[in-house]
């Protein structure tokens, strides 16, 4: 009982100090920027202001709105298609050695500026360009852990799925599809982290709207409040997004 | 009996790998062959030729100009996975010793890292730094925080207790057990990570240069972006997937293997 106590104690301790260091580094963050001219590190309050303005007026929502789902677009392509390279791998014992010691390994290691370079180079800027870069990049992410699920598929139901049903597509349905989704789920978890963290690189050569370029406009306009709040603007999409619609998913399909 | 029916399927096994890899060196060869009739099609500044790309690859290899650009590319990855390793695996060992801290490092710190995007500490680096290298060692630094992170945290959450609990009884310098336990038990861990952080710094790194710096291959492809030699930019990108991969495969691979099954027994 006592252990108990004092483990919910040190558990509000821990809770005070998390958000005293939070609150101590916008103080540090409010000092330091109140000695320095705004285009190099503008104060909490202007990024915080500008932070609002971007989720709330149209011309700014525009940028937002057109990154996410250019996001979200490129995740279900990347699941798709690294899925269809598993399945082709897994399936066409033939075709393994191409998927394993050529095209994964040719993915994985592609510098994701590469594929942002030769996008703005081959296509128009825009939509489709900024999918295909992301795309690209998110592929390997996704064809690894697909991979890794069909590898560790239990051949026992397998069996006995095939001593009820004939049937291929009903066995795929019933059994294979249930078997991968914690290994999807990881595999959407890790491609909407790489794809706000690394991918959004392609909004930077080849789209005329959406954050990447947002940044980079103001960054050239030295405008560091309006850089500053599409950064925070970044972490905020992606730690809701994480919240309300990843994590509940996981618990959804939890395995029980 | 069991012997008997494992058997030929092993020489199968073994009769289907010659096949296997003719799929995949044929794959090669289609692949080479499609981009040479592309390259046939397109100009030169869309597709170059793979037979040009391979002429500028060897030119690469031979000309201290490039060679130099490479070299200042593998010094960024270098100084920014020691310096965001160690920042990492502090920040882990912080929350161990101090549990009270574990909130701020896991649920405030950590997210944040995590959720702040690489174009930004690169960008955000140009303000503050300029062009130059300290700018991209601190953009792919910031990136790789926390991989080095969240690794690190897996392993000391993995230590077993009983050992810890074992060392106790032997020392009471805390320093003692810190070198002669904790860290050995770390190693695999610390071999995943640093594979992991070599994979994502080099994702980064190039995007860091072509920005931010002054030199290095990111530096190289957009100086040959902007006077459309397309040529150069296939070489630079032939030229990382192989190093990245050949490290990958054939040095980080066998040595983190054999790591982990020295220690993790």
């Amino acid at each position: 009982m006592p252990a108990k106590e004092t483990s919910a104690g040190s558990a509000i301790a821990g809770r005070a100090i998390g958000e005293g260091f939070v609150l101590l580094a916008l103080f540090a963050w409010w000092t330091l920027a109140r000695n320095l001219p705004e285009f190099i590190l503008p104060g909490p309050a202007a990024v915080g202001r500008r932070l609002v303005e971007l989720f709330v007026m149209p011309e700014f929502f525009w940028q937002v709105f057109a990154s996410t789902w250019r996001v979200v677009v490129s995740i279900a392509a990347a699941l798709l298609i690294g899925a269809a390279l598993a399945f082709l791998a897994e399936g066409v014992p033939s075709l393994a050695s191409v998927v394993d010691q050529r095209i994964r390994p040719v993915l994985n290691s592609f510098p994701s500026i590469g594929w942002a370079i030769l996008a703005a180079i081959w296509f128009n800027p825009g939509d489709f360009g900024v999918i295909f870069v992301e795309t690209a990049i998110l592929i390997p992410f996704c064809l690894i852990n697909i991979a890794e699920g069909l590898r560790n598929i239990d051949r026992e139901l397998m069996e006995m799925g095939e001593s009820f049903t004939r049937h291929r597509l009903r066995i795929l349905w019933r059994l294979t599809l249930p078997m991968l989704v914690p290994y999807g789920l990881a595999a959407i978890r890790i491609a909407y982290g790489v794809a706000w963290k690394i991918a959004l690189v392609a909004e930077l050569l080849g789209a005329p709207d959406g954050l990447g370029y947002l940044m980079l406009r103001s960054e050239t306009a030295a405008d560091s409040t309006t850089f500053l709040a599409t950064c925070f603007a970044i972490v905020f999409i992606f730690i809701v997004g994480e919240r309300l619609v990843i994590a509940p998913l996981e618990r959804r399909f939890a395995p029980r | 009996m069991a012997l008997d029916e494992i058997a030929p399927v092993e020489t199968l096994r073994s009769r289907a790998a010659i096949p296997r890899n003719l799929a995949a060196h044929l794959f090669t060869l289609i692949f080479l062959a499609a981009w040479e009739a592309g390259a046939y099609i397109a100009p030169p500044y869309l597709l170059p030729s793979p037979i040009m790309v391979a002429w500028r690859l060897w030119h690469f290899v031979t000309s201290w100009r490039d060679l130099f650009h490479l070299g200042a590319s593998l010094l960024h990855v270098a100084v920014a996975i020691t310096v965001s390793f160690f920042i990492g695996a502090l920040l882990a060992l912080l929350p161990y010793y101090v549990p009270v801290l574990r909130f701020t490092i896991e649920r405030r710190l950590g997210p944040f890292l995590n959720a702040f995007s690489a174009i930004g500490w690169t960008l955000l680096a140009i303000m503050w730094f300029g062009v130059t290298p300290l700018t991209v060692i601190f953009a792919i630094s910031a990136v790789l925080v926390p991989f080095a992170l969240v690794n690190m945290s897996a392993g000391l959450a993995a230590i077993d207790r009983d050992i810890i609990e074992m060392a106790t009884s032997f020392t009471r310098r805390r320093a003692r057990i810190f070198a002669l336990v904790i860290v050995p038990s770390l190693y695999p861990f610390i071999f995943a990570t640093l594979r992991i952080m070599f994979g994502v710094a080099w994702k980064v790194t190039l995007t860091a240069e072509l920005f931010g710096g002054n030199s290095g291959l990111g530096y190289m492809i957009n100086m040959a972006r902007q006077e459309f030699d397309t040529a150069t930019i296939f070489a630079a990108i032939v030229l990382i997937i192989a190093f990245v991969h050949g490290m990958d495969r054939y040095v980080l691979g066998p040595f983190q293997t054999r790591v982990s099954r020295h220690y993790a027994g």
